[in-house]
């Protein structure tokens, strides 16, 4: 049995006897999992590779619909509601809960255009407010000072970490309620990764962050809650410091002092 | 002879046979440039482009009529195949994938362009000119455009298929809907292969003779009716070269050195667009 401890503060997301199956696969990739997701915290989602964080992941946005063929079940509770159901508003459910690629996603356009993106989409065509909030975005996203410049030059002209900033930038300027992070800096440099968690760590006030990470560290350094997952399964979920020092399943104790993974 | 030695001589025996066999496939192709490029330009004058065509024996024949033909041929070729060809390619690639009804399409297309075009042209002959009840600019366009389809169709989709798919579900996640992201970010990130492939299929019907023959037949004056027989200058260049008078072989040759150079340049201009895709 799984040992999930109890959330006494509000909680962004709620996730319940969730199953989810993909195209032609016999046995779900998720089997049964209930999770309460804190509002306002970092949940870091660990785990070795297959064990389903990532599907998980993709799932409070329902980007696994892109895909004809995939197979969800039970609920996952976002503002009251199960965002499960067929007649969940995919785009709006997406303008509130963003997310960020294990790559780099840079649009091909300028690097104005990529931060302005999401607030067009929504119709927002006045410059002077597209250009306030696209300062502020980027300012958000500590990548202002670099690129004030050459807001008008094209995005892949970036570093890989810039790019990755931006990326956090486009994304929260549209203010989304939740944050999905995918391994988001499994393709940078250390460097380039402290500057991430930074960011990670103080966007936290505004908007609930899951992260997925296959390092325990970044994990231990950002998330205020782990969550440990194996074979589709969440086996322990607990306060992060807490689960790091001492774990209360064997498995997850056997995970994180490396005995497997 | 000890096995190094062996291997080294079949090395080099291997290395001369395909430098011969390029050196001999380049020859031919230099060759047959420079003949084109020595006839053209010495049958190449102001009159070309400024008359119609004339009997023979007469110094005032040009192929005023011949070029402005092909452009109309090309045009509304490129006019109907681009867009049908560039959206066929997007929904095999946004939205058939790898399902059974776009793997027909695309199996079917390849064997459309290695189709002889002759039989596209005999075709368009049974469906347009024989119930018209005569050739016509239009069935030209219309056979050009059959043609035309297959190539910018394979291009398009294979040109879309390479921008990631992070990049697709990244606009997704920002709450994009379907069509913007096709075209805001997949169109975006493909564009100058998409434009290879629509340079490289018109070029590809601007060289066509035979379904020509069959559609738009020919002309010796100066047509811009759709609805007549309309000259083109792959036409206009078999008439003039296969004629006996001297006169109408030197406009053949100023035909095939024009027609020849805006291939090339067409060709040269797509492919440079795709290395610029591919060194980015």
């Amino acid at each position: 049995m799984a040992t999930i401890i109890e959330i006494n503060e509000p909680k962004a997301l709620e996730v319940k006897n969730f199953e989810f199956t993909y195209a032609k696969a016999d046995a779900p990739s998720i089997k049964k999992l209930s999770m309460p997701i804190a509002r306002h915290n970092i949940t870091a989602l660990i785990g070795p590779s297959g064990c389903g964080k990532t599907t998980l992941l993709r799932s409070f946005n329902r980007i696994h619909d892109l895909y004809p063929g995939n197979k969800y079940d039970g609920e996952i509770i976002f503002k009251d509601r199960n965002i499960l159901t067929p007649k969940e508003d995919l785009i709006k459910l997406r303008i509130q809960i963003g997310m960020i690629f294990q790559k780099p996603t840079a649009f091909p356009m300028s690097i104005f255009d990529n931060v302005a993106y999401g607030m067009r989409l929504q119709g927002i065509k006045n410059k002077t407010e597209l250009q306030g909030r696209v300062e502020k975005a980027l300012q958000d996203a500590a990548i202002w000072k670099e690129v004030k410049d050459r807001l008008k030059h094209d995005a892949n002209g970036l570093s890989g970490g810039q790019q990755q900033r931006l990326c956090i930038a486009r994304a929260i300027a549209v203010e989304p309620e939740v944050l999905l992070f995918d391994e988001p800096t499994s393709a940078l440099d250390p460097i380039s990764t402290g500057g991430i968690e930074e960011l990670v760590v103080e966007l936290r006030d505004r908007v609930s962050i899951i992260i997925v990470t296959h390092n325990m560290q970044q994990a231990a350094r950002v998330s205020d809650y782990t969550g440990f997952m194996y074979l589709g399964e969440l086996i322990e979920l607990g306060r992060t410091e807490e689960l790091f020092v001492t774990p209360r399943e064997r498995l997850t104790e056997e995970y994180i002092t490396g005995k497997f993974g | 002879m000890t096995h190094t030695q062996k291997r080294i001589l079949i090395n080099n025996i291997v290395m001369f046979l395909s430098t011969l066999s390029a050196v001999i496939g380049i020859g031919f192709l230099l060759w047959i440039l420079s003949v084109l490029v020595i006839n053209g330009l010495d049958a190449l004058s102001m009159i070309i482009f400024t008359n119609e065509g004339a009997p023979p024996g007469n110094d005032n024949g040009g192929l005023k009529h011949a070029l402005i033909g092909q452009l109309m041929l090309v045009s509304y070729a490129a006019l109907f195949g681009v867009p049908l060809g560039v959206l066929a390619g997007t929904y095999l690639s946004e939205y058939g994938l790898k399902s059974k009804l776009s793997e027909t399409i695309r199996d079917i297309s390849d064997i459309m362009m290695s189709a002889p075009s002759i039989v596209i042209g005999a075709f368009v002959y049974a469906i347009v000119v024989s119930p018209m009840g005569h050739f016509s600019g239009w069935a030209g366009s219309i056979a050009l455009t059959i043609i035309m389809i297959p190539i910018i169709l394979r291009t398009t989709d294979d040109m879309l298929q390479l921008v990631p798919s992070t990049l697709r579900e990244a606009a997704f996640a920002l709450g994009a809907p379907k069509y913007k992201v096709i075209i805001q970010i997949v169109y975006r990130g493909a564009k100058a292969g998409i434009l290879t492939g629509v340079l490289l299929g018109v070029a590809r019907v601007a060289g066509e003779t035979a379904p020509l023959l069959f559609t738009s037949f020919n002309d010796n004056f100066l047509n811009m009716d759709m609805n007549q027989p309309m000259a083109s200058l792959t036409v206009t260049m078999y008439n003039y070269a296969t004629s006996p008078y001297e006169d109408w072989q030197k406009l053949g040759w100023a035909a095939a050195f024009i027609l020849s150079m805006f291939i090339l340049s067409l060709n040269i201009f797509g492919r440079l667009f795709l290395l610029k895709k591919k060194n980015k």
